[in-house]
């Protein structure tokens, strides 16, 4: 099935290939059918009533119940959690950019003693994920005073994505000729000026792939959050949703529709990076 | 692939560091220190809100700790012989070695074979490729509550679906021993991981010049020889950021499992981050709880440290 060779070949369609090719389709219209399926239920799910939720004859909703989506958000605060997601996700992601550019910048731009040792930093902290750390985040943030806040994820969030942010922004950096900024330079720029006039950018696909990114992660991040946040009013989305799911009894039907309002919103994003992102993170990660 | 160097620093900023520190105050100081200045706020951020909780939990792992988190000093690793002497612990291992390596190698697999899919040129790719995207985008909480539901026993719709096309007649039990639970939990794991891989190798995929193949066409090779010659040596190193990434992730994976069954029944679908999630919010052992996470660093650091001596001595026939 590889196209390339086949393509020089230009034979007639052979009935071998026919078959390769239905075979292909059938292959992938299955995978995607089967990658679907959870979110068609979830769908579903959020379209029925508690009764025939638990009568659980039917995938499709016999009586389509959009009320679903409206009752949550009188149901449980999920104005709040939204408004907090989204602040989490754009403070993290600011305050990720705004420690990471000039990092990135340092690294591809700079010769300094303790570079690499820098760059091996940066690539073994991804090897401590925030739940294995939580007992010590959980102290220093006592120290600080920002369990049971906003801020405080912000921060964290922020520190945990920098590896990414300084791994994918480098790679963006060095890909691109330093010859501009040079000549800038000349012109009478300095460092600053050259960097965000000229590389910046020239940057910008990279830094928002970047910054789609971090916000994503951030977005979807559910246990630190589970962990410092205890007040309800100050719950991100992830962690939110689980009042419908409570000790008794589950609210399916409020919990998916509250889960489709978390999801929309990444998945666009993220299908408008997920090129980009891919060959960032090929081109950061394996060279240099 | 191009192999690229770092850029060379703009002519005149570049400075051999003398022996001795210049004058402080002087143009030479000032870029003798200027990377310094420019890595500053991320070097304390990760300090702060990484550096000192790794250094917290190891100080927590070798001290006596109260309820309240209260260190009452070093008590000669008695947290990690306790650790180790409890008979679940052997079991939450045992558990997190299964989850990691059935995921990471399902899906590596699976991912593969996905990614040589979708490099064809066929109607409907684009679609095909965002649909794909979709797990890798979503939150793990809600995929695993998705799952969860799904499987349900008494009102799951893949009973509803299986008996509606007449395949059952009465709802199967899908989850009726921790075992097939565990299994479930993997099978949510691999269905979130395969899209990163699927995407990583997609990416070295599309760098492929398709010269070779022409050339191994002309030579007579079938397609099997191209994807073993070709193929699979060109997106080697695609395959070893992903594979490496998801081994740290799905190592430290919390949430499927947090959701699906909180490790429950009796630790038999605990991992290390859920087992111990659960000695230090709601046991209050600290110490312990610290304890297993220095474990799982050393666990994860030597299969770091192999793909490190792996790389090293590979690494010049590679590149």
């Amino acid at each position: 099935m590889s196209q390339p060779a086949n393509a020089i070949q230009k034979k007639p369609i052979s009935l071998k290939k026919t078959i390769l090719r239905l075979l292909l389709y059938f292959v992938v219209l299955d995978v995607c059918i089967i990658t679907l399926y959870p979110y068609f239920a979830m769908l579903c799910t959020a379209l029925k009533s508690r009764e025939e939720i638990f009568s659980g004859n039917s995938v499709l909703p016999v009586t389509v119940l959009w009320s679903n989506f409206i009752d949550i958000w009188s149901r449980a605060p999920m104005a709040k959690y939204m408004l907090n997601s989204i602040i989490i996700a754009g403070g993290s992601t600011i305050i990720a950019m705004l420690c990471g550019i000039p990092a990135a910048y340092a690294l591809a731009r700079m010769k300094f003693k303790g570079q690499t040792a820098f760059l091996g930093f940066v690539i073994v902290s991804q090897m401590f994920a925030p739940v294995v750390l939580l007992i010590g985040i959980y102290q220093v943030m006592q120290v600080l005073h920002l369990t049971d806040s906003i801020l405080g994820l912000i921060f964290i969030n922020a520190a945990f994505n920098q590896a990414f942010t300084i791994w994918l922004l480098r790679g963006t950096f060095i890909g691109i000729s330093a010859d501009m900024e040079q000549a800038a330079t000349i012109d009478g720029c300095n460092r600053i000026q050259s960097m965000m006039k000229v590389l910046l950018p020239v940057a910008a696909p990279g830094i928002v792939t970047t910054l789609i990114f971090i916000f994503i992660n951030a977005w979807n991040e559910y246990t630190v959050a589970l962990c410092l946040i205890s007040t309800d009013t100050l719950k991100p989305l992830t962690v939110g949703i689980n009042t419908f799911n409570g000790y008794n009894i589950i609210e399916w039907q409020y919990l998916f529709a509250a889960s489709i309002f978390a999801i929309i919103p990444v998945v666009i994003l993220f299908m408008c990076i997920e090129k980009n992102l891919v060959s960032g993170l090929a081109s950061g990660g394996v060279k240099g | 692939m191009s192999t690229k160097t770092p850029a060379a620093p703009a002519g005149q900023q570049v400075q051999q560091s003398s022996p001795r520190l210049p004058n402080p105050g002087s143009k030479k100081f000032f870029r003798t220190i200027e990377p310094y200045i420019w890595i500053a706020p991320s070097i304390i951020l990760m300090a702060v809100f990484i550096v000192t909780p790794i250094a917290k939990v190891f100080q927590l792992s070798m001290n006596k700790v109260t309820r309240a988190g209260k260190l009452k000093g070093f008590n000669n690793f008695e947290n990690f012989t306790s650790v180790i002497k409890d008979p679940a612990f052997s079991l939450v291992l045992k558990n997190t070695i299964l989850w990691t390596v059935a995921v990471v190698v399902i899906s590596t697999l699976l991912g593969f074979i996905l990614a040589l899919l979708l490099n064809n040129k066929f109607r409907g790719r684009k679609i095909a490729r965002a649909i794909v995207v979709f797990p890798w985008a979503t939150t793990l909480v809600i995929q695993a509550s998705a799952w969860k539901f799904v499987i349900n026993t008494d009102y799951g719709t893949l009973n509803a679906l299986l008996k509606k096309l007449g395949i059952i007649s009465a709802s199967v039990n899908w989850t009726s021993t921790p075992t097939i639970w565990f299994i479930w939990e993997i099978a949510c794991g691999i269905f979130v991981t395969v899209p990163f891989v699927c995407f990583c190798v997609l990416s070295g995929l599309q760098s492929i010049d398709t010269s070779y193949y022409e050339a191994a066409t002309v030579d007579g090779a079938d397609y099997f020889q191209k994807l073993f010659k070709i193929t699979l040596p060109l997106v080697k190193s695609s395959l070893t950021v992903s594979t490496v990434l998801n081994i740290i992730y799905v190592f430290n994976s919390f949430p499927i499992i947090w959701t699906m069954t909180k490790g429950d029944p009796a630790n038999s679908t605990d991992t290390l981050v859920t087992y111990l999630y659960k000695l230090a919010f709601y046991n209050g052992k600290q110490g312990e709880a610290s304890a297993v996470s220095v474990i799982g660093f050393i666990i994860l650091l030597m299969c770091a440290s192999i793909y490190m001596i792996y790389t090293l001595r590979k690494g010049d026939e590679d590149l």
